[in-house]
C-alpha cells in the first residue's frame, strides 16, 4: 500500500457497516412500497412465491447499495457518511470490479451473525480486523483496504 | 476388537430401542369408528353414546395414562379418528400417523412436513377406506387408510389467493363441505400491504376426486379501493367473514349450518359474526342471522390502533369459533345451538334463525367466551358450555371472568349447573379458562384448561370426578421423543371405547405450547 493513505479505524468502518446493514432492507421496502409489489393479496399466494419476491427486493437493494456504489465511488452510503473508502491494497487506487464482486459476497453474512448456528463464519470473517494491518479476512482474500478519504 | 464388539452391540441394542416404535402389523383396524366428523356426528354434538364410550361417572376414577407419543410441534392442532385398534392423528412436521391403541406404535406415517390443521376424516367406498385431512395452506388429502398412501391431494377450493385451512370439513353421501377462512386477517400487520379482499367460504366438492361442485362466498360482493392511507397503500373492503370451525349437517333437510368471524376492514357486511344456513346441495343460502354487525378487525390493531390497516373503529373480534349444534331436546324439538366469543349462546330455531333464547356465559373476548366448541347430550336436556375469558389484551371482555364450564337446561337455556375454574397462579399462562371443544359421554363431560389440567365433571351435578395435570414433562415417549404438556386449546379430548385420547399443548396466543399426546384407559380393561 503506497505511504500516504492511511487505514480507517476499526471504529468508523462498524457503523458504516451498521448503517449500510440497516439501508439494505430500508432501501427494500422503499422499492416494495414505489412498485407495490407486495401489496395485493395475490401477490402473496404460494404461486406468486412472496418469499422469492421478498429476497429479490433484498438482492435489488443490496446490489445498488453495495456493489453499484462501490464500483462507482469506492464507497457505500455507510462509508461515505464516515468517510472511509476501498481502494486496492496493491495500487492505492480504485479497486476493480472483479474485487469488489468478491468482496460483495461476504457482506451478506453480517445478517448471519443472528443466527447462533451460523454466526462463526461472518464472527471470523470480522475479528482479524483486531490484527495489526486491520483488515478482514474478506480484504486479504480481495486484496483491498478500507481507508480514511478526507 | 473387544471395544469394538461392545460399541457394536450398543448400536444394535439401541436400534432396537427405536424400532421398538413401529408396529409388527401395519395394517389398522378399520371396521368400527368412533366418530365420523370433527363434532364426533354430523350434528356437531361432540357427544359420545354408551355404544361409543365405557368411560362413565362410575368408573372414570380408574382412568390411568396408559402411553405419551412425543408429537414433533408444540402446537398441535389435530382431532385423532379412533377404529378399533388405531389412532389416525396429524403430527405436524412429521405427517399422518396411524399408531396402535394398546402400544401406541406406529403401523404407517404418511410423511408430510405441513400443519395438519384439522379432524382426521374418513369415509367407506366399495369396500375401501379413504382418510382425508386438510393442511392449513397446503390443502385437503386424501389417503388409503391401509397403508397411508396418497390417493388424491387438492388445493384449497374458492377464489381466495391466500386461504387458510382452519376448520375441519364434514363428509357426507360423497360430499365433502370445506370451510374457508383466509391469513388476509394476519398478513395486514405489513402496511404495505392493501388491506383487505379475500372472502371466508364454504366450498363442496367430491370426495372420490376432489372436484368442486359448488362454492359460497361468505362476503356476498367483491371489493373495491376505499382510500389510500399514508404509505400510498389502497384500503380495500369488503372482506373477511372467515368460516373457522367446521359446519354441521341437517342430513334429512338437507341444511349446512356455519358460523362465521368478523369483517376484516370497513365498510363491513351484514354476513359477519353470523350463522349461515346453505342448501346443502347447491350451496344456496337459506337464511343468515348476523349477531355482531360492524366488527371489523384483523391483527394489525394488535400491534397499534392507528395502524394505517386497522378498522376505524376497531371491532370486538366477536367470531363464532365453534361449530353450531343441531340439538333435539328431550320431548323432540329441533334447536340450533351457537356459542359466541363474547360468551353468549343462543338457541335459534333452525328453520328460519330466530332466537329461541339467549344466554350469556361469561364476559368473553377475542379468545373466548365460548371459543372452539360445546357439547350437549339430547336425552338428558342439557347443553354444556365451555367458558375460557382468557384475557385477550384490548379485545378482553367488560365484566367479570367466569372462566369454566356451565351446564343449560337445552329446552329454556336456563343454568343448571356451573363448574368455575380457579387459577393455579397468578401468570396468564395459568388461566384457568376453557378454551378447547369439550366431550360428553352418557353421564359426564371432559374438559381440558388452558393451564394443562384434563378434568371430568359429573354432567348431572356438576361434580368434578377426575383430574389430571398435564403440565409435567414426559421423558419416555413410544416413539422415543420427549415430551411436554402444556394448555389444552383447540379440538380437546377424544372418547373411544375405554379411552381417552388428548393433545396438551398449545403455543399460540402467548400459552404454553407443549407436544404431548395422551392416551389414557380405564385400568384393568382391554380397549374395545
Amino acid at each position: 500500500m503506497t505511504a500516504e493513505l492511511v487505514l480507517a479505524g476499526r471504529g468508523r468502518r462498524l457503523v458504516a457497516s451498521l448503517i449500510d446493514v440497516l439501508l439494505v432492507p430500508a432501501l427494500a421496502i422503499i422499492i416494495m412500497l414505489v412498485t407495490g409489489v407486495l401489496e395485493h393479496a395475490a401477490d402473496w399466494s404460494a404461486s406468486a412465491r412472496p418469499v422469492l419476491r421478498m429476497f429479490a427486493l433484498g438482492v435489488a437493494s443490496y446490489l445498488i447499495l453495495n456493489v453499484w456504489l462501490l464500483w462507482q465511488r469506492g464507497q457505500t452510503v455507510g462509508k461515505a457518511i464516515m468517510g472511509i473508502a476501498i481502494v486496492s491494497t496493491k495500487s492505492g487506487g480504485p479497486a476493480p470490479f472483479w474485487r469488489l464482486a468478491i468482496r460483495a459476497l461476504f457482506f451478506p453474512t453480517l445478517y448471519l451473525i443472528v443466527w447462533p448456528w451460523a454466526a462463526l463464519f461472518p464472527l471470523i470473517d470480522q475479528l482479524t480486523i483486531f490484527f495489526k494491518p486491520r483488515r478482514c479476512a474478506h480484504d486479504y482474500l480481495c486484496g483491498t483496504s478500507v481507508i480514511k478519504r478526507g | 476388537m473387544r471395544r469394538f464388539i461392545l460399541a457394536a452391540f450398543a448400536v444394535v441394542a439401541l436400534g432396537g430401542h427405536a424400532d421398538a416404535a413401529v408396529c409388527a402389523k401395519s395394517s389398522p383396524g378399520l371396521t368400527k369408528f368412533y366418530s365420523d366428523a370433527w363434532g364426533l356426528d354430523l350434528r356437531s354434538t361432540r357427544f359420545q353414546p354408551a355404544d361409543r364410550t365405557s368411560i362413565t361417572a362410575a368408573n372414570v376414577g380408574q382412568l390411568r395414562l396408559k402411553w405419551v407419543y412425543g408429537l414433533s410441534t408444540d402446537e398441535p392442532r389435530s382431532y385423532p379418528l379412533v377404529t378399533e385398534d388405531t389412532i389416525f392423528i396429524g403430527d405436524s412436521g412429521n405427517g399422518l400417523v396411524a399408531l396402535d391403541r394398546q402400544t401406541g406404535c406406529t403401523r404407517w406415517t404418511f410423511k408430510h412436513e405441513g400443519q395438519i390443521g384439522s379432524a382426521i376424516l374418513h369415509e367407506e367406498k366399495n369396500g375401501a377406506v379413504t382418510l382425508f385431512f386438510t393442511d392449513r395452506t397446503e390443502g385437503i388429502f386424501a389417503l388409503n387408510a391401509l397403508d397411508g398412501t396418497l390417493r388424491w391431494k387438492r388445493s384449497p377450493p374458492g377464489d381466495n389467493p391466500i386461504p387458510l385451512l382452519s376448520g375441519t370439513p364434514l363428509i357426507h353421501d360423497g360430499t365433502m363441505f370445506v370451510p374457508l377462512s383466509s391469513y388476509e386477517v394476519g398478513l395486514a400487520v405489513n402496511p404495505f400491504y392493501g388491506c383487505c379482499t379475500t372472502s371466508g367460504g364454504m366450498a363442496a366438492i367430491n370426495t372420490s376426486d376432489g372436484d368442486g361442485l359448488w362454492y359460497r362466498r361468505t362476503v356476498p360482493t367483491h371489493p373495491h379501493v376505499t382510500g389510500r392511507h399514508y404509505l400510498f397503500v389502497e384500503n380495500q373492503a369488503p372482506s373477511g367473514v372467515p368460516a373457522w370451525a367446521a359446519p354441521t349437517l341437517d342430513s334429512s333437510g338437507g341444511v349446512l349450518y356455519f358460523g362465521t368471524g368478523q369483517n376484516y376492514s370497513r365498510p363491513t357486511t351484514n354476513t359477519s359474526d353470523s350463522i349461515f344456513a346453505l342448501n346443502a346441495r347447491d350451496g344456496s343460502v337459506r337464511w343468515i342471522h348476523q349477531f355482531t354487525s360492524g366488527d371489523a378487525y384483523n391483527t394489525s390493531c394488535d400491534l397499534s390502533e392507528g395502524h394505517p390497516n386497522c378498522p376505524k373503529p376497531m371491532g370486538p373480534d366477536l367470531d363464532f369459533g365453534a361449530p353450531p349444534i343441531l340439538a333435539r331436546t328431550p320431548d323432540g324439538r329441533e334447536l340450533l345451538i351457537a356459542g359466541e366469543k363474547s360468551g353468549a349462546v343462543y338457541a335459534l330455531n333452525p328453520s328460519d334463525g330466530a332466537i329461541v333464547w339467549t344466554y350469556h356465559s361469561g364476559r368473553g373476548g377475542a379468545l373466548g367466551g365460548v371459543h372452539w366448541g360445546m357439547a350437549v347430550d339430547g336425552a338428558a336436556g342439557l347443553l354444556f358450555v365451555p367458558v375460557s375469558d382468557i384475557v385477550a389484551g384490548h379485545l378482553t371482555g367488560k365484566g367479570e371472568a367466569r372462566p369454566g364450564l356451565f351446564a343449560l337446561d337445552l329446552a329454556s337455556g336456563a343454568l343448571r349447573w356451573s363448574h368455575l375454574r380457579k387459577a393455579r397462579c397468578p401468570d396468564r399462562t395459568c388461566s384457568p379458562g376453557l378454551s378447547a371443544a369439550i366431550v360428553a359421554g352418557p353421564d359426564l363431560v371432559f374438559a381440558g384448561s388452558l393451564d394443562g389440567k384434563l378434568e371430568a365433571v359429573d354432567s348431572r351435578n356438576g361434580k368434578l370426578l377426575w383430574s389430571y395435570d398435564s403440565w409435567q414433562e414426559y421423558p419416555t415417549t413410544v416413539n422415543g421423543k420427549p415430551a411436554k404438556g402444556g394448555a389444552f386449546d383447540a379440538h380437546g379430548p377424544m372418547l373411544a371405547g375405554d379411552q381417552l385420547i388428548v393433545s396438551s399443548g398449545y403455543g399460540s396466543f402467548y400459552q404454553k405450547g407443549g407436544n404431548a399426546l395422551l392416551a389414557f384407559e380405564l385400568s384393568g380393561n382391554k380397549a374395545q
